[in-house]
């Protein structure tokens, strides 16, 4: 076991894990924000994206310690209070999901191309997402999501 | 006409109720629950397509963390029932194999269950299934659809062969000498042999199922991936567990995707179930990616001759199709079903109805799940 503390959400953490924990189980188990999911054993998903330091990392290709002094967010750390973080608001307007299991992983990616790329073409947008797998959408509706997402986020 | 910009009514745009809680991370799916003392799961399956199997869990069993390992020998309980009868064109029932949720001395597809270790946590769990001991004595096998369709034993392999053919039934639906005849007056008839490849559902949230016997009013819950929690409690109290229902619940919470892979009864949810009240503890399996392929119900994997029947301006006058299906090792709950009353019935999509149409099936075992 090992010692380790980081921010979650703002939160700071303090917490004894297994060496070869992931965070992608410390977040879920440990931690209890099961917001982040786990669709796949081969980092293919990328239904457990979360944001270390800033930037977009699928938690379940990196162990704990590694993020030890780390801010780490999760989607549950997005939103202002009940107000959603305007990916958020923009996945609901364009019905960018159904069963919600790619959703987190899906926003929290979506947030970093906007942040890393503030006016994303709707190419550039597919491109991005590569490592972000749906079952249900067929995509569509989540390109035209992010895409009013970055114009409302450029507009803030 | 609806546009999109109605305030009420037909052709509103309506919020979905769910969606709020989805994105912000507060959706309530199976692997999201956890129960109070509860163990882990980890299934050992089979690497071998047909086999005689002997397993030693003594090592095992030693691990720390472990609390019990069972194999069949030890879950002595009913076979996973298909759900649904389906009688042959001469009125003979369907062929149904025995499908015990753990392998009873001899496995029938890659990923059969062989074994479950139950520990206090995952990781204890998969070392010490590394440490089962399982010796195969491989059997002859059937992969391929046709031969293991036209395998008698002596020719081919068996899957099962207490059944003595890997026929489940011969099954049809309409007249065939009035579609012949049909055809044989059609202006222009066209033949096409058409592989419907086999596919995996593969849903984003794999399947998880978690049982929890409560000793004091000995009554059962099982938390499941389902898209069908009716009819497992049915399927899974009635035939696999002889559990009454009033004293079994399932609980289905939100479903991340099924496309039809979770509408079955498994027998991990028959295995959790029960091995929780053999440890009275809670008992959480949930199944990795790969595992997934492995354990999942696959879907289609049909060869069919089609032969369509046309008149001059090209209207259809009629259509027969003979489909092979390959329904796998054993009958999931509606294998029996898909590809007779869930697809001959639709065959003329929604196409001019033809005159008529004529369908025959095979249905055949083989060392696939």
């Amino acid at each position: 076991m090992a010692q380790v503390s980081l921010n979650l959400n703002g939160m700071p953490m303090e917490c004894e894990v297994d060496e070869n924990s992931l965070l992608s189980t410390f977040i879920r188990e440990d931690c209890g924000l099961t917001g982040t999911h786990i669709g796949c054993d081969t980092s293919q998903c990328g239904t457990c994206v979360v944001h270390v330091n800033g930037q977009s990392i699928k938690s379940c290709t990196m162990l704990t310690l590694q993020a030890h002094g780390a801010d780490v967010t999760t989607i549950e750390g997005i939103a202002d209070g009940d107000d959603l973080h305007p990916m958020q608001a923009a996945f609901r307007e364009h019905h960018g999901l159904q069963c919600g299991f790619c959703t987190a992983g899906m926003v929290m990616s979506a947030i970093d191309l906007v942040n890393h790329h503030p006016e994303p073409s709707k190419a550039e947008i597919r491109a991005y997402m590569d490592g972000n797998i749906c079952r249900c959408t067929g995509y569509h509706n989540i390109v035209k999501a992010i895409d009013a997402a970055a114009k409302e986020m450029a507009a803030r | 006409m609806p546009d999109g910009t109605e305030e009420t009514g037909i052709g509103a745009s309506v919020r979905r109720k769910e969606d709020y809680r989805f994105l912000t991370g507060q959706g309530n799916y199976t692997d999201d629950i956890n129960r109070p003392n509860q163990t882990y799961a980890f299934i050992l399956r089979s690497q071998e397509a047909h086999a005689k199997i002997t397993i030693k869990t003594d090592k095992a069993k030693k691990v720390a963390g472990v609390v019990a390992i069972f194999t069949g020998d030890d879950m002595q309980v009913g076979s996973i029932p298909c759900g649904w009868q389906v009688d042959s064109k001469d009125g003979t029932p369907m062929r149904e194999p025995e499908h015990p949720p753990l392998a009873k001395g001899v496995v029938r597809y890659v990923g059969d269950q062989i074994a479950v270790v139950i520990a206090t946590s995952l990781n204890a769990a998969k070392d010490a299934a590394e440490l089962i001991d399982v010796d195969y004595s491989p059997l002859p096998v059937a992969v391929d659809l046709m031969t293991a369709a036209n395998s008698n034993g002596k020719h081919g392999a068996l899957v099962h062969p207490d059944l003595g053919t890997n026929l489940c039934y011969d099954w049809d639906i309409g007249d065939e000498s009035e579609i012949d005849a049909a055809l044989a007056t059609s202006f222009y008839v066209t033949e096409l042999e058409i592989r419907n490849n086999r596919l995996i559902p593969n849903a984003m949230e794999p399947r998880v199922a978690i049982g929890d016997y409560d000793k004091a009013t000995d009554h059962y819950t099982l938390y499941t991936t389902s898209q069908n929690p009716h009819v497992i409690r049915l399927l899974m109290g009635a035939f696999v567990l002889s559990i009454p229902e009033h004293k079994l619940r399932v609980i289905a919470p939100d479903v991340g995707g099924g496309f039809g892979s979770k509408i079955f009864h498994y027998a991990e949810e028959a295995i959790v179930t029960w091995a929780s009240h053999k440890i009275k503890r809670p008992v959480k399996w949930t199944s990795d990616r790969s595992e997934a392929f492995m354990s999942d119900a696959h879907g289609r994997d049909h060869l069919s001759l089609v032969k369509l029947g046309m008149d001059k301006t090209g209207k259809f006058t009629a259509l027969k199709v003979n489909t092979i299906a390959n329904m796998g090792a054993y009958l999931s709950t509606f294998a029996s079903c898909v590809p007779t009353y869930l697809y001959a019935t639709l065959l003329a999509g929604v196409y001019t109805t033809p005159l008529m149409y004529h369908i025959i099936f095979r249905m055949t075992n083989w060392n696939q799940g």
